[in-house]
């Protein structure tokens, strides 16, 4: 499949400016300084993360792989501060996470990040491309804008004719490539992806994955994604490994 | 089928207990409602059958005039016709008891050496034959019924304080006598009196009030013959009749107040019917591999209406405990409401009927049954793979919205075909209409959440933002979760609003009757506003007395008896016609009522044709009309009258016949009076007229003054007491169905956990999120709102111009309500918006990851 991303929209923030700049000095986009994640259960602790230090650079593209349970989708959650640490420090573009209040994180979620989940979690009530265009929305952009630069997103994941579909009218490797639309219409400065092909067969996979790449190839975009798929973690430049919470290598 | 399958339902009932107990809770309170009403009524029926029962004893034959007292020479002449085998004199009045707990007390007044074949009773103690001793040769003494002397602390030799016609009246307790059945009249309050001694107080020298007979020959001949030699107007009748000429007079209240009460249940089906269908949605997985595995259709279809049977059985049973309990709280208002308006009846004690637990019962059972019936046959035609995902689900409502209003469209227009007001007769095509438009109604729901959501959509996207635009979209697009609580809500609000409006109209109607038809400036009287007065007469020198104050411009006579009339009571009255013609006091449907009543004065005074004009209610009843005739039953036989107007009358106690005085005197014989209606010279001196009368009779009688507005102020107190009940049987329905609504959203908000996490984690802020709740619920309150306002008014008319012109035969002008509907709106939506935040703000607590964590 070609994909041919659109370019910053016009309203861009100006925090990309400062974002490339970043990347040109090869600084850290993204620092964990040891990270610990302690779950309670009742009475019971789970270390889901245990002192995980780890630096990934602007432009990056990153597989994060291990069996299940080792800690990976919690690794993820706390770079997009879905979560916070129980311990250590979380800097992703410069903002220490654990120094954000509520609404400041809203905007770090909302404006620096794009999140693809294993099952899509598009909204089902809203059509493909009302649910690509939803976080332009959310930032405040008028819908009529929103959905046009939806349909651009739409246009470079092959998903034109599928626009005005809900999502349970589309196929799984459509619905992740609309999640992934969705996650990019911010520009966001990180892309985090769970699992993006764990729910796809094999071709759908390949699709998705070579959409990946080639974000990362012409567009400089940093990703981190989570897979225990070696094909899909091969089409990352770098790939740490989890084991028990400990990053391996 | 095997029993181990319904192992699935149970399972799934207790995965969900909050959605579980709302099911049960809903049918339980609508149960309990129907039944509670049921055997209030039917307990306070019961109560005036025993009182009749144990009043009537083994009589097979009663001898009475209608409205008028029996000459004593009577008795000695019928006791002595070969055809009676035995025959008691009686003298009957319900009196009032002195000090706080008073309330009716019947006065029997016997010969007891007659009474033995009649009625048994036991005195109490050893001094019996000293007792009976006392009361035949001592004036003013009594024996006292136990239970009554039990209540109120009464023992031989205390005394008793009543309230006889319009005098106090201290009588002496000589006994305590038990019925040996236990049945009592008045579930128990109840004095006897030798007749001689009870014709003295009462005034009834030489009179009695009817002749019990047994007779020698069973079955009919003896009424027969009986009724071949008795004077003219003198009826024959049996006793146990009085029970159902009261039962014909209550019919209409008994099944206004059922019909009412089995709204509850309805709304509890609507709970029933969503609980189902979330549970089809919830279950497509377990359905379609259970089809998989060979379950067949049909057996699908058991196990979700064996859901819904469960539910019912455990909501059914929960509500009859609930209902009994519930029935002792309304027995004492259903008790106070037939005593207000037709009676005096005292039920004190709960029948609890098994027919009626059983009916409810099996009610419940049916009603849920019914309400799962429609989502179980989805699950069962569903193929095996196509079970609904929800998002299909949304779609076919979607696509069946329009049918589904063109339902409610063809429900409202087969309303419209019954709802045709038809007097006299039991209103059962009207209420299926009322049920018609709250079905019509709740159809239209998902064509106008579907309308709502996508009208105001731009404009709240303006206006919020995204808040206003997911908001809208969720309103629409969450139907198969939000619709039946939708049209749940409307349906109680429906209710509500109908018979709030229903209600002011009517009061407002009494109000402008009681300016209208009632004139005076004092009411002047033994009691009144009892339905007991019958027999309680103003003292004869209180008349003459009036006329001399110089103050009393004029003064209206009226007179007052109550009947039996073909299955009903009816009041006759006479009145003062020409009185009422110079003053005012009659709003006849047709005809100027000065010109009626001045030709009726004066055709009574010159002794001309018997003329009568008769009230709306009896009218419709027995379809009168201006210019026919009736024959009415008198003293002196049944007598053929002109109908010469039908006029509006509010009063509850029974249809009425009025005629001017001079006419009732003439046929009934009767020179009593019951009170009086004083016209002032100088109308700015009521208080000191009211003051005076008090001054001159308060020491020798008891007797009223009541200024008109004393009078509206009463006969409106009446009123809202009447509709206390009907108030609480509404207010229960909207409870069930608000329940409903704070549950769906709870649910609502619940299922949609996940899609809030990932909006939260797409950039929204909470107070996006909370706005995007607020307007969804807000918008769905409101929809309820509108839905209810609809329906509600729809019904009211159907309430006033049908319903209770076919059950009562009243005219009801519509009076708009404009605060039931402004409360009901506020009341909805901050309950809708309360409803939706407190679970909203819940699901935006940070917890993200962990809902978004994949399954």
């Amino acid at each position: 499949m070609q994909s041919r991303f659109p370019g910053p929209h016009p309203g861009r923030i100006r925090e990309a400016t400062r974002l490339r700049q970043d990347r040109e000095g090869e600084m850290a986009l993204i620092e964990l300084t040891g990270v610990s994640k302690v779950y309670r259960r009742g009475e019971v602790e789970i270390a889901a993360l245990r002192q995980v230090d780890l630096s990934v650079a602007a432009g990056e593209f990153v597989a994060v792989t291990g069996k299940s349970g080792c800690g990976k989708s919690t690794l993820l959650h706390l770079i997009g501060g879905l979560e916070a640490p129980s311990r250590g420090r979380v800097v992703v573009a410069g903002r220490d996470l654990a120094s954000l209040g509520e609404r400041q994180l809203t905007e770090f979620r909302r404006d620096l990040v794009g999140v693809v989940f294993q099952s899509f979690n598009l909204l089902p009530l809203l059509t493909l491309e009302e649910n690509v265009a939803l976080p332009r929305v959310l930032q405040g952009v008028s819908y009529a804008r929103a959905a046009a630069e939806a349909r651009e997103w739409l246009a470079q994941v092959g998903l034109t004719d599928r626009r005005h579909h809900k999502p349970h009218q589309v196929s799984g490797g459509e619905m992740q490539r609309a999640a992934l639309a969705r996650a990019l219409i911010n520009r966001p400065a990180v892309l985090l992806a769970d699992e993006p092909t764990g729910n796809l067969d094999h071709a759908t996979s390949r699709q998705v994955m070579e959409l990946f790449a080639a974000l990362h190839r012409k567009e400089g975009q940093t990703i981190v994604m989570v897979t225990h798929a070696p094909e899909a973690a091969a089409y990352a430049q770098r790939e740490v490994r989890l084991r028990d919470g400990r990053v391996m290598a | 089928m095997r029993l181990w399958l319904f192992r699935l339902p149970l399972k799934h009932l207790k995965e969900f207990p909050g959605r579980t107990l709302l099911g049960i809770f809903g049918i339980a309170l609508g149960t309990a409602v129907y039944l509670g009403i049921s055997l209030a009524g039917a307990s306070a029926l019961e109560s005036f059958r025993r009182s009749v029962a144990a009043v009537s004893g083994k009589a097979q034959w009663r001898l009475s005039r209608p409205g008028a007292t029996l000459p004593e020479e009577l008795y000695l002449q019928v006791r002595r016709l070969p055809e009676v085998r035995a025959a008691a004199p009686v003298v009957e009045s319900v009196l009032d008891l002195e000090g706080p707990d008073g309330g009716p007390v019947l006065l029997l007044g016997v010969d007891p050496f007659a009474e033995a074949a009649f009625r048994e009773y036991e005195l109490e103690g050893e001094a019996g034959a000293a007792a009976w001793e006392e009361f035949l040769s001592r004036p003013a003494t009594c024996l006292v019924a136990e239970p009554l002397a039990r209540r109120r602390g009464l023992r031989s030799g205390g005394t008793l304080k009543v309230i006889a016609g319009s005098r106090e009246q201290e009588l002496t307790v000589v006994g305590l006598f038990r019925s040996p059945g236990g049945l009592y009249p008045l579930e128990g309050a109840v004095i006897l009196m030798d007749v001689a001694w009870a014709q003295e107080l009462l005034g009834r020298a030489g009179q009695l009030d009817y002749i019990d007979l047994i007779g020698r020959r069973p079955g009919e001949e003896t009424a027969a013959t009986l009724r071949k030699v008795l004077p003219p107007g003198v009826e024959v009748s049996w006793p146990g009749a009085q029970t159902r000429q009261m039962e014909g007079l209550v019919a209409s209240y008994r099944l206004n107040l059922q019909v009412l009460s089995a709204i509850a249940l309805f709304v509890g089906m609507f709970l029933i019917y969503q609980s189902v269908t979330l549970s089809v949605v919830r279950r497509r997985r377990e359905i379609g591999l259970l089809r998989t595995l060979g379950l067949g259709a049909r057996e699908v279809l058991v196990l979700f209406l064996a859901e819904g049977a469960i539910t019912g059985l455990a909501g059914g049973l929960a509500g009859l405990f609930l209902g009994i309990l519930l029935a002792q709280g309304a027995l004492g208002l259903v008790t106070d409401t037939l005593t207000s308006l037709y009676t005096p009846v005292a039920a004190r004690r709960l029948v609890i009927s098994p027919a009626l637990l059983v009916q409810a019962w099996i009610l419940a059972v049916l009603a849920t049954l019914v309400a799962a019936l429609v989502p179980a046959l989805e699950a069962a035609r569903t193929r095996v793979r196509a079970v609904w995902y929800r998002e299909e689900l949304e779609e076919v409502i979607t696509r069946r919205a329009r049918r589904l209003a063109g339902g409610g469209a063809a429900a409202l227009g087969l309303a419209g075909i019954l709802a045709v007001p038809e007097a006299g007769r039991v209103p059962i095509p009207g209420f299926i209409a009322a049920f018609l438009i709250l079905l019509g109604f709740a159809l239209f729901t998902p064509v106008a959440a579907l309308g709502l959501g996508r009208g105001l959509l731009p404009g709240l996207r303006r206006l919020l933002g995204v808040a206003g635009d997911l908001g809208c979209r969720y309103l629409s697009g969450s139907l198969s979760r939000s619709a039946v609580s939708i049209a749940a809500l409307a349906c109680a609000l429906g209710m509500l609003i109908a018979v709030a409006v229903m209600i002011g109209s009517f009061r407002e109607t009494v109000n402008l009757w009681v300016s209208r038809s009632i004139s005076g400036d004092i009411f002047f009287g033994p009691a009144v506003f009892s339905t007991a007065a019958y027999d309680r007469y103003l003292p004869p020198e209180v008349v003459p007395e009036l006329r001399e104050d110089p103050e009393v411009a004029d003064l209206y006579l009226y007179r007052c008896v109550r009947l039996p009339f073909r299955d009903r009571f009816v009041l006759v009255i006479g009145g003062s016609f020409d009185v009422l013609a110079k003053y005012g006091g009659m709003w006849f449907r047709q005809g100027d009522s000065v010109a009626i009543l001045q030709e009726m004065a004066t055709a009574a005074r010159e002794g001309g044709p018997a003329m009568v004009i008769i009230s709306e209610p009896l009218a419709e009843t027995f379809g009168f009309r201006e210019g026919g005739e009736l024959e009415l039953p008198t003293p002196a036989g049944p007598r053929r009258v002109q109908v010469r107007g039908v006029f509006y009358d509010f009063r509850t106690d029974g249809p009425s016949i009025w005629m001017d005085l001079h006419q009732f005197r003439r046929l009934w014989g009767d020179e009593h009076l019951n009170a009086v209606r004083l016209y002032l010279r100088d109308q700015s001196r009521v208080a000191q007229v009211q003051a005076k009368l008090r001054e001159r009779y308060g020491g020798r009688y008891r007797l009223l003054a009541l200024s008109h507005q004393d009078l509206r102020n009463g006969i409106l107190e009446i009123f809202d007491r009447t509709f206390a009940v009907t108030y609480a049987l509404e207010g229960v329905a909207v409870l069930v169905a608000v329940f409903g609504i704070i549950t769906t959203f709870v649910v609502l908000i619940m299922d949609r956990e996940r899609e809030l996490a990932l909006l939260q984690a797409l950039g929204a802020s909470r107070r996006q999120i909370l706005g995007m709740v607020l307007v969804e619920s807000g918008l769905a309150s409101f929809l309820s709102f509108l839905l209810g306002a609809g329906a509600g008014s729809v019904l009211s008319l159907l309430l006033i111009l049908v319903i209770n012109k076919q059950a009562f035969g009243w005219t009801i002008r519509l009076f708009f309500t404009p605060g039931i509907y402004f409360h009901s709106l506020l009341l909805v939506v901050a309950l809708g918006l309360v409803s939706g935040a407190v679970p909203a703000w819940r699901a935006v607590k940070p917890h993200l990851a962990v809902i978004l964590k994949e399954e």
